[in-house]
């Protein structure tokens, strides 16, 4: 909704000076992504809102974005700037595909998303990224960004509305922070799966921008996996 | 930046089974400088009655002599224990007469009833607006990670030890993901017949 | 105990890029930098003059439908009552528009342009809904980007290969596609109750779809001050699109004796606009 001027406390208000509605290029359309790195596979999960304010526009709309060099990147934040990248992204994998006559690896994919961040980075791409895939030694991997290009290779990162809640959890789990004599070894699949939809089901519950469904991918030297699982939807 | 973040702070307290606990961080900081790692937030308000108060550290040392002095009057004039609830609606009065000029602390109340021993627990904000939970409260400047690390850990019914376990892993983690928060932990372990206070060693960075 | 946001695109801006860190453009407000004007600078579309309100679309059995009153508002004023906000660009194809109602016009012409270039070329292409949707997209993203955009929030409609088709894009490019879809008070008013009736029944026929929109638009009308009871309302299943309109629903103001002004107990005089009115 755009504010209108009160014409109750000033009748002549609009005679008097131009009227300005102020405009901004930003919205935060909320999301959630989390992915995993393990040892054969890379695991990213989004949930399925699409809001704005107190608004829900699609219960429907994953923020991850299979791509088409076998990897898939995670992106939320603003929705149109989202739709914008991973548009540019999908166009500089196919150009790379056509000069090279073969798929990008996942590493470089990383480092080319890089650039294209940093590309606006005094009118930035209000997005929040990670790239998961494997790497060239078939070792599962996960890029995570910033919204102007500065990225690192993780094990486990979440991004997005509700990552303050899902990181704390992932750094005790998956990391073995704070226990004491625990040996930190690559998380077994199965463990991964149920772990994330344990954590996104607590994100559900105190985030409103997180919910309805999460849509869970699993990269493996096969392809990528999908599986869907409900979120509260209030 | 928010004045109740100026000198940071985690607080969480949870319901066990006939039991609760309460668990703060221990640092006082100004802004990002680190100034000591002894500092109290949970002050001891009876045997079975603790309040935590995170925020503006001035103000956390200002509350927690007022109510302390408030509830000294109450217990000599009515010559009895304070029960939780009753404690909880001395501090939210207190905090509601300064409503436009307001103390910068959103405490987390934890307690046994004197009577029943039933547990109890529950936090408010800065004026004093009360919510009281069964199962876990949260305070300060990593509350969204302590949300996180609470709504994934905590289960009902759990044993004394097992909450202490709960709710350090719970607080542990969730200041580690703040800058402002966290060198060492404090938690009480409120029972029946004993209260159980441990020191915890954590990160200091 | 979050920090206050504020940077070059104002106190109802993005929000920080992260916890407790700068918000888009905050610490590079250069002066001279084209792409962040200062506040009074910039005149172009940055405030909408003559403005549509809610458009709804949702699909049913067989096809999708599609609504929009037909009131043009200058402010509060209701300056307009003859202006059609949905636009046929084809036979699968037609979109609807809120917002300004000059940006709208302007971007019709463009669009109506293209179709008859496209004719032109007589090669058996032309926008299908998916297309048009993305293309839209593309073009309020980038006049977003240059800081003048178009003021409106399109939806799109459409059948494409027998299977029916809803897109929506906001002024700064938002876009998603959904069964059901609303902007301005629709989007608070109508979306719940069309969301609910289509969870009910899943399979509504043009006819109960129709009585939706009708029962919709009439609410927005009672209760949405920038509204009118006369709609166009279009339909688009595989045999084509069918606008019909300008369609008066019936309100019904039989409650309103009920309404006292308070304390007084003096009964407004309420003159149904119906009565009073019929001019167009």
């Amino acid at each position: 909704m755009m504010s209108v001027p009160n014409m109750m406390s000033n009748p002549l208000s609009d005679y008097q000076a131009p009227n300005q509605v102020s405009f901004s290029p930003y919205e935060f359309n909320g999301g959630t992504i989390l992915a995993v790195a393990g040892e054969d596979y890379a695991l990213i999960a989004t949930d399925t809102r699409l809001s704005q304010g107190f608004s829900i526009h699609s219960r429907d709309s994953p923020k991850t974005y299979p791509l088409s060099n076998g990897s898939v990147l995670g992106c939320c934040g603003f929705h149109g700037d989202v739709l914008t990248l991973t548009k540019v992204l999908g166009a500089r994998l196919q150009i790379f595909e056509k000069e090279h006559n073969k798929p990008m690896p996942t590493p470089s994919v990383a480092a080319m998303l890089s650039t294209i961040l940093y590309y606006r980075r005094f009118f930035p791409y209000y997005t929040h990224n990670i790239v998961a895939g494997l790497d060239e030694e078939g070792k599962g991997c996960v890029y995570s960004f910033d919204p102007v290009g500065s990225y690192e290779r993780e094990v486990f990162r979440a991004k997005g509305s509700a990552s303050a809640m899902l990181q704390p959890l992932l750094d005790n789990q998956i990391g073995g922070k704070n226990q004491q004599s625990y040996k930190v070894v690559p998380i077994p699949l199965k463990k991964c799966v149920s772990m994330v939809k344990d954590v996104f089901t607590s994100a559900a519950e105190r985030d409103i921008y997180t919910g309805d469904n999460i849509l869970i991918s699993i990269i493996t030297k096969d392809g990528v996996k999908s599986e869907q699982f409900p979120l509260r939807r209030d | 930046m928010s004045i109740l973040a100026y000198n940071g702070a985690a607080i969480m307290a949870m319901k066990g089974k006939n039991c609760v606990a309460i668990a703060a961080d221990r640092r006082f900081g100004i802004q990002a400088q680190t100034v000591s790692m002894d500092f109290d937030k949970v002050f001891e308000m009876g045997p079975h009655l603790y309040i935590g108060l995170p925020g503006l550290a001035t103000d956390v040392q200002t509350v927690s002599q007022r109510l302390k002095f408030r509830l000294n009057m109450y217990e000599l004039r009515e010559n009895r224990k304070i029960k939780p609830k009753t404690f909880m609606a001395m501090v939210s009065n207190l905090l509601y007469e300064r409503r436009f000029g307001p103390y910068f602390v959103e405490p987390v109340i934890a307690g046994l009833d004197p009577a029943t021993f039933e547990p109890y627990i529950a936090s408010m904000d800065l004026i004093g607006c009360p919510m009281e939970t069964n199962d876990f409260v949260v305070s300060g400047t990593c509350s969204e990670q302590m949300y996180g690390m609470c709504e994934s850990l905590w289960e009902p019914d759990l044993e004394p030890d097992d909450l202490f376990e709960t709710i350090s892993q719970a607080l542990m983690n969730a200041f580690d993901r703040d800058a402002v928060s966290g060198w060492g932990a404090v938690v009480h372990v409120i029972e029946k017949d004993k209260v159980t206070t441990k020191y915890l060693k954590t990160r200091q960075d | 105990m979050a920090s206050s946001m504020s940077g070059p695109f104002g106190n109802s801006g993005p929000g920080p890029l992260w916890t407790g860190g700068p918000a888009p453009g905050q610490f590079y407000n250069f002066p001279g930098n084209a792409s962040i004007p200062s506040n009074g600078a910039a005149q172009k579309t940055l405030s909408p003059v003559v403005m549509g309100t809610s458009v709804l679309a949702f699909q049913f059995n067989g096809g999708v439908v599609i609504a929009a009153d037909m009131l043009g508002s200058y402010g509060s004023l209701a300056r307009f009552r003859d202006c059609p906000r949905l636009f046929k660009v084809n036979d699968s194809t037609i979109i609807g528009a809120a917002g300004d109602y000059a940006d709208f016009q302007y971007l019709t012409n463009i669009i109506q342009q293209h179709v008859i270039d496209e004719e032109c070329l007589n090669d058996g292409f032309g926008y299908t809904p998916k297309s048009l949707h993305c293309w839209l997209t593309r073009v309020l993203y980038n006049r977003r980007s240059q800081f003048n955009p178009l003021w409106n929030t399109y939806i799109v409609v459409g059948v494409e290969d027998e299977k029916p088709f809803l897109g929506y894009v906001d002024k700064i490019g938002m876009a998603y596609e959904a069964p059901s879809l609303a902007c301005g008070f629709g989007a608070y008013m109508a979306l719940p109750i069309i969301r609910e009736t289509m969870e009910k029944k899943p399979d509504m026929n043009q006819e109960e779809a129709l009585a939706l929109i009708d029962r919709c638009m009439k609410l927005l009308y009672y209760r949405d001050a920038r509204s009118l009871n006369k709609y166009q309302v279009a339909v688009v299943t595989k045999d084509g699109v069918d606008l019909r309109g300008p369609i008066k629903s019936q309100p019904n103001w039989e409650i309103a004796h009920m309404i006292k002004k308070k304390n007084t107990g003096v009964r407004m005089n309420v003159v149904p606009y119906d009565q009073t009115v019929n001019r167009v």
